[in-house]
């Protein structure tokens, strides 16, 4: 088994350390580069195959915040997010009612009681060519 | 050379190795998005430990930067605290405006009655109005008892009082000893004034002053220990124009309360000052007003009634009415419509209490939560002439002893 000469060695030794700092420095370099500390909003949301959601459904989706309606006349949805001042509304026996300010809508998304002045915000939802539903909230 | 550039590149990569630990340390930065603005936030990387200020501003959808101002994408936290509105409070009636104002909060209309702020702003608790009128004229600096005068200028274009601005005071400018005292001492205690330092003196400005019992709170349901925060601090000694700090420290309701005022009567030490005191005499009606006695009028009729008047009541049809939003944001009670309360002879409601089918009365407080059930004095032994209700006249058989 040959032996390693120190001069070797030390060449090994400096070439390693040169080649992990670099590594080390372009990891940080790509992180820092990578991070947005101001993202743009989604709007955007894939909500997985339509045929989840049968004919005559209303599906409470978490992400974005809304209820997606399946009827005879297709596919919509309706924000949850109150047209007040944008608390998340709850699902009631009369409709949805929003817990911060007490403003009350019916299951169309109707005012019924203010403060809230606006209907709760119909959303665009798309079929895509693959058969998924894509939802829009702006 | 060779072994001095493999050290040299060694201590590069330890170097990095150790930057990289240290980093790892640093918190991570938190984001928020609340749904109001839509925009990131990152002061819940270091305030995660904040409680909820209220069930009507959930952190989710106002974040903290709507209502504290700062800079929300930093997270140095001098950066981030730079441009913070009112300090730790932004209800501070100098920044209130931009922090809890806008035509959906508390700066809406007078028709909904969401024109908070300018009740505030207008309000003998901010203006401090009266008194510096009956100083000054006690002290020739005016010939007159009319209003001139604020702690601050403020104008109300649209007066019912006919009252339409005050100027400024300046205790400065008056050349009166007494009422120069009188500015340095007395006008500290109006929430549109800087408070003197000392525990004594302790209470937070603006909407705060109230609403805010705890920290980081904000609650309709204000206990009679709020109020005394101000009011029952200690009493005043017009002839020095100093106040002295009460060194009493009372164990017992009864003892601790409103203490300036000789006698009571078991509803005025045993409910809260918000069980009868109504929002417009609290945080004014949106006018200027001349004085205190001007805009206080609850008496103890308004509930009782007298010998030959039942106290005005009303039955609840509309669904807007502002007796549901009260008791929505204080639920102490569950109000439905067809309930019949009782409501204050300029119409507003106390939405606290209720008539019972048996003809009594059932009072909810609003800070406790406790019950108590009251009769009207049509039908008692109570002689007291209908005209002569002010408070003086009830203590005189309904004061308890201390």
């Amino acid at each position: 088994m040959s032996e390693i000469s120190r001069r070797d060695f030390l060449k090994l030794a400096r070439d390693g350390f040169l080649y992990l700092s670099g590594a080390l420095a372009l990891g940080g370099l790509l992180r820092f580069l990578d991070y947005d500390p101001n993202p743009a909003p989604t709007t955007e949301f894939d909500l997985g195959p339509a045929s989840n959601f049968p004919l005559n459904s209303r599906t409470l989706l978490s992400n974005p915040p809304a209820v997606l309606l399946h009827t005879e006349n297709g596919f919509s949805a309706l924000s949850l997010i109150c047209a007040h001042l944008g608390c998340g509304v709850e699902k009631d026996a009369q409709g949805f009612a929003c817990p911060c300010h007490g403003s009350r809508f019916d299951a169309n998304g109707t005012v019924t009681n203010g403060p809230a002045e606006k209907p709760l915000q119909s959303l665009r939802v798309e079929v895509t060519n693959e058969g998924n539903l894509k939802l829009f909230t702006a | 050379m060779k072994k001095t550039l493999a050290l040299a590149s060694g201590l590069l990569l330890l170097t990095l190795v150790f930057a990289g630990w240290l980093n790892s340390r640093e918190s991570k930065p938190v984001k928020l998005i609340p749904t109001l603005s839509g925009q990131p936030e990152y002061c819940i990387t270091c305030h995660a430990d904040v409680p909820e200020i209220s069930a009507s501003h959930p952190v989710a959808t106002f974040g903290c930067v709507s209502c504290h101002g700062g800079e929300r994408l930093a997270l140095n936290a001098d950066l981030a605290h730079s441009t913070m509105r009112g300090g730790a409070n932004p209800s501070d009636l100098s920044v209130v405006e931009a922090s809890c104002g806008g035509s959906n909060c508390h700066s809406g209309s007078e028709a909904d009655d969401r024109h908070h702020i300018q009740r505030v702003m207008t309000s003998v608790q901010s203006t401090y109005v009266g008194a510096i009128a009956n100083i000054r004229y006690t002290f020739g600096a005016q010939t007159d008892l009319i209003a001139h005068y604020g702690i601050n200028a403020i104008t109300d274009d649209q007066t019912k009082t006919g009252i339409t601005s005050l100027l400024a005071f300046d205790p400065v400018s008056e050349t009166n000893p007494s009422i120069q005292k009188f500015g340095e001492n007395c006008l500290t205690c109006h929430i549109n004034a800087t408070p003197r330092e000392g525990e004594t003196y302790d209470r937070q400005t603006g909407c705060a002053a109230c609403h805010s019992t705890e920290q980081h709170t904000l609650t309709t349901a204000i206990p009679y220990t709020q109020c005394n925060a101000c009011h029952n601090r200690g009493n005043y000694d017009l002839r020095t124009m100093t106040f002295t700090e009460r060194t009493d420290h009372p164990t017992q309701r009864i003892d601790d309360y409103y203490q300036p005022i000789a006698q009571f009567t078991q509803c005025e030490y045993t409910l809260d000052c918000v069980d009868c005191h109504t929002r417009s005499e609290v945080m004014g009606d949106g006018d200027l007003h001349a004085s205190q006695k001007d805009i206080q009028y609850v008496q103890c009729k308004t509930c009782h009634g007298t010998l030959t008047e039942l106290p005005l009541t009303k039955t609840l049809t509309n669904p807007n009415d502002i007796a549901y939003r009260m008791s929505f944001l204080n639920p102490v009670v569950d109000l439905k419509p067809g309930d019949t309360i009782i409501v204050t002879e300029n119409g507003e409601p106390l939405w606290n209490t209720r008539v019972l089918s048996d003809g009594t009365y059932e009072m909810i407080g609003k800070a406790t939560s406790q019950y108590f059930t009251f009769k009207p004095v049509m039908g008692s032994s109570c002689t007291q002439s209908g005209e002569d209700q002010s408070s003086a006249y009830c203590h005189e058989c309904h004061a308890v002893e201390r």
